[in-house]
């Protein structure tokens, strides 16, 4: 705590005081509308902080994370709908198909405990289930893609269909539903909706920084970057992404259910092959590889979306569509990446307006001596040798 | 009994011969090299060892036990270590941890994940960097390194992992003089302790290994011996040169 006011100490604490600030300021300065979309797109952080992690650092670009993020959400809709019930009703939409008695499935969700788990740990296990097959068998890139694309729509068909069993189409309602005896969909347990969403983003990111850092983290980049080479370094890449697949999974369950009974509704639709590949959009945005960056790319993408579209609903399509081709084509490493790699400094550069203080103007700025000193930067200390310190030095003829 | 034995493998593509009744045998310590013209089949016969490529045919006996269909990274923690021909380590990781993903251990996720390296592992790894010369650059990425430079991390990995058997796949392909004579100077001293097959195009390399050479053409092999017995065979002659013609006595100059 010494060195709290250090400036290395600030930069450190920095972030985590500004976390706090916003969770403490936002639920005053916002109108409770607002604070609720912000809410649920912080939730979808979650989700896309998941494919940051398969995608991102594994390699494996899944366009089928809905179907986990439904499961979650289902999850919850349904402890929901039970626990609002008078003693031996049943939730009101079983009338309209005839049915009398709760089918067998939903009676474990009058559980809140059963339903906190079944909230991650069923999308974990299907995801883990299904990427072991898939991984087993070795397939990958395009085909893996395409896969988890077909194994969403079955998803969205079964769950569409199923009238009797869980409302099909039509879904189940969450904000008229009681919690703990208050109103899901009030403002005050909207609030308390939207700091549970903080916390668990802040852990979820925590989270996968530390699946990413370690020697696990780099066993990932490996399977990335070459699969065949770590294996035959004695590594079994299936263990490792079935793994992987299985926590994304399940942090796509937690978003799903945070994100439900933020919005009021779960329904088939959330299974929808667009709104899956708009998550892949999120992460691509924002900065794969980053983990930050999907968070940020979710919340700026869709508080963008409701923004553009309360004033010109036709036009967001178009705009998303650009967003991802610039990203594509401009900065590849999404807007994280390209404010790491010095981007600001950079447009700074380029606009003629130098940054504060630059000792030689022309040695500071210049590419080649920038990227210098972000090597020596990221080099251990314990590796250093004499010859590491000699690039710092101004040539010795200094105009 | 031998470390490596092949019996009558082949290996067949769409009806292609790569492998064409080979038949190999490695005895422990043994250093070998292995060359032969392009497409003779040496990357695979590495392939069908390490498990990337199933036999048509024939047996792979590693220690007498059979490994024919065994996964690759089974086949890597029986003590089979290989250096592919292209360098191939990891770019966006730095050349220590390369290294650290390579060391001898268990590579289980749940060591990767709650485990750390033994103090050994680690002086192993900072020793490996000093014997390839990467300490000046442990820390960043390995993509930036120079030809010569990966080609010696991979080495390293392999020395990492600490196979009984090491596989090298034309170590020295673009490497200067001076690395190449001191990449010899490392297999040599594997030998011994670890059995050794390399596979080369460069004669004069091969020459300072000082080993025996079996010449491989159209995935059989084609003659065993010495350097010189072998360059002085009149099918070798043949196969490099494409002649067979008496005036010519070795193929000493091909390299
Ligand atoms: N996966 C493959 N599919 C079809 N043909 C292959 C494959 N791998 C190698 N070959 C063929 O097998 C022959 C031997 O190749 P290779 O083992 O790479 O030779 P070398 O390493 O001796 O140059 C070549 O003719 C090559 O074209
Ligand atoms: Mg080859």
């Amino acid at each position: 705590m010494a060195d709290l006011f250090s400036s290395r100490g600030l930069r450190r604490w920095l972030p985590w005081l500004l976390l706090v600030a916003a969770g403490l300021i936002l639920p005053v300065l916002l109108p409770p509308f607002r604070l609720n979309l912000l809410g649920r797109f912080l939730s979808l952080g979650i989700v896309a902080l998941g494919i940051d992690l398969i995608w991102g650092f594994t390699g494996m670009l899944s366009l089928g994370q809905g179907i986990f993020f439904a499961l979650g959400g289902y999850a919850l809709g349904m402890y929901l709908q039970l626990d609002s019930l008078e003693p031996g009703q049943l939730p009101e939409f079983f009338s309209l198909y005839g049915v009398t008695t709760l089918p067998g499935f939903w009676q474990p969700f009058n559980s809140p405990l059963f339903t906190f788990f079944a909230i991650w740990v069923i999308p974990a296990l299907v995801a883990g289930v299904l990427g072991y097959l898939v991984f087993r068998n070795r397939i990958k890139g395009v085909y893996f893609s395409i896969l988890t694309q077909a194994a969403l729509l079955v998803f969205f068909n079964f769950f569409n269909g199923q009238q009797k069993l869980i409302n099909g189409t039509n879904g189940l309602k969450t904000d008229t539903a009681r919690i703990f005896g208050a109103l899901v969909g009030s403002d005050a347990m909207q609030r308390n909706l939207f700091w549970l969403t903080l916390a668990l983003v802040v852990l979820s990111w925590l989270l996968c920084r530390w699946l990413t850092s370690g020697r696990f983290g780099d066993a990932l980049v490996a399977i990335r970057d070459d699969e065949p080479r770590l294996r035959f370094t004695g590594y079994n890449p299936t263990a490792y992404k079935t793994l992987v697949f299985a926590v994304a999974g399940a942090m796509a369950g937690v978003s799903g259910a945070l994100y439900t009974v933020q919005s009021g509704i779960i329904s088939p639709q959330f299974m929808a092959v667009p709104f899956s590949i708009e998550m892949v959009i999120w992460v691509a945005v924002g900065g794969r590889g980053t983990l930050i960056g999907a968070v940020l790319g979710a919340v700026v993408i869709n508080y963008a979306k409701s923004l553009v579209s309360e004033q010109l609903p036709e036009t967001w399509l178009f705009i998303q569509g650009g967003l991802f081709l610039l990203v594509v084509t401009a900065l590849p490493d999404g807007i994280v990446g390209w404010w790491r790699a010095g981007g600001p400094g950079r447009i700074q550069a380029m606009v003629g307006w130098p940054p504060v203080a630059p000792t030689y103007p022309a040695l500071d700025l210049d590419p080649q001596v920038l990227a210098e000193q972000r090597q020596l930067e990221s080099r251990p200390l314990s590796a250093g040798s004499a010859s590491a310190t000699t690039p710092q030095q101004p040539p010795a003829g200094e105009p | 009994m031998n470390v490596l034995e092949l019996r009558e493998v082949s290996v067949s593509f769409d009806g292609f011969l790569a492998l064409n009744d080979l038949n190999l045998q490695l005895a422990p310590g043994e250093l070998r090299a292995v060359i032969g013209p392009n497409g003779a089949g040496k990357t695979t016969f590495l392939d069908v060892i390490t498990g990337k490529v199933k036999p048509t045919r024939g047996d792979v006996l590693f220690r007498g036990r059979s490994i024919v269909g065994q996964s690759e990274h089974r086949i890597s923690r029986l003590g089979i270590g290989r250096k592919f021909q292209a360098p191939r380590v990891f770019q966006n990781l730095s050349p220590r941890r390369n290294l650290e993903l390579a060391i001898k251990g268990d590579h289980g996720p749940a060591t990767l994940l709650f485990g750390s390296l033994s103090a050994s592992q680690r002086d192993r790894v900072q020793q490996l960097l000093g014997v390839v010369g990467l300490e000046p650059h442990a820390g960043q990425p390995a993509g930036g390194l120079s030809h010569g430079q990966k080609q010696w991390l991979e080495i390293a990995m392999l020395l990492a992992q600490d196979p009984d058997l090491l596989l090298v796949d034309e170590p020295v392909a673009g490497l200067s003089d001076e690395e190449t004579d001191r990449t010899a100077e490392l297999l040599k001293q594997l030998a011994g302790d670890h059995t050794v097959l390399v596979i080369e195009h460069d004669m004069d390399f091969i020459r300072n290994l000082d080993c025996p050479v079996t010449v491989l053409h159209e995935g059989h092999v084609l003659c065993e011996g010495s350097m010189d017995a072998v360059q002085s065979d009149h099918r070798v002659i043949e196969v490099y040169l494409g002649v067979d013609d008496p005036e010519v006595q070795s193929v000493e100059t091909i390299a």
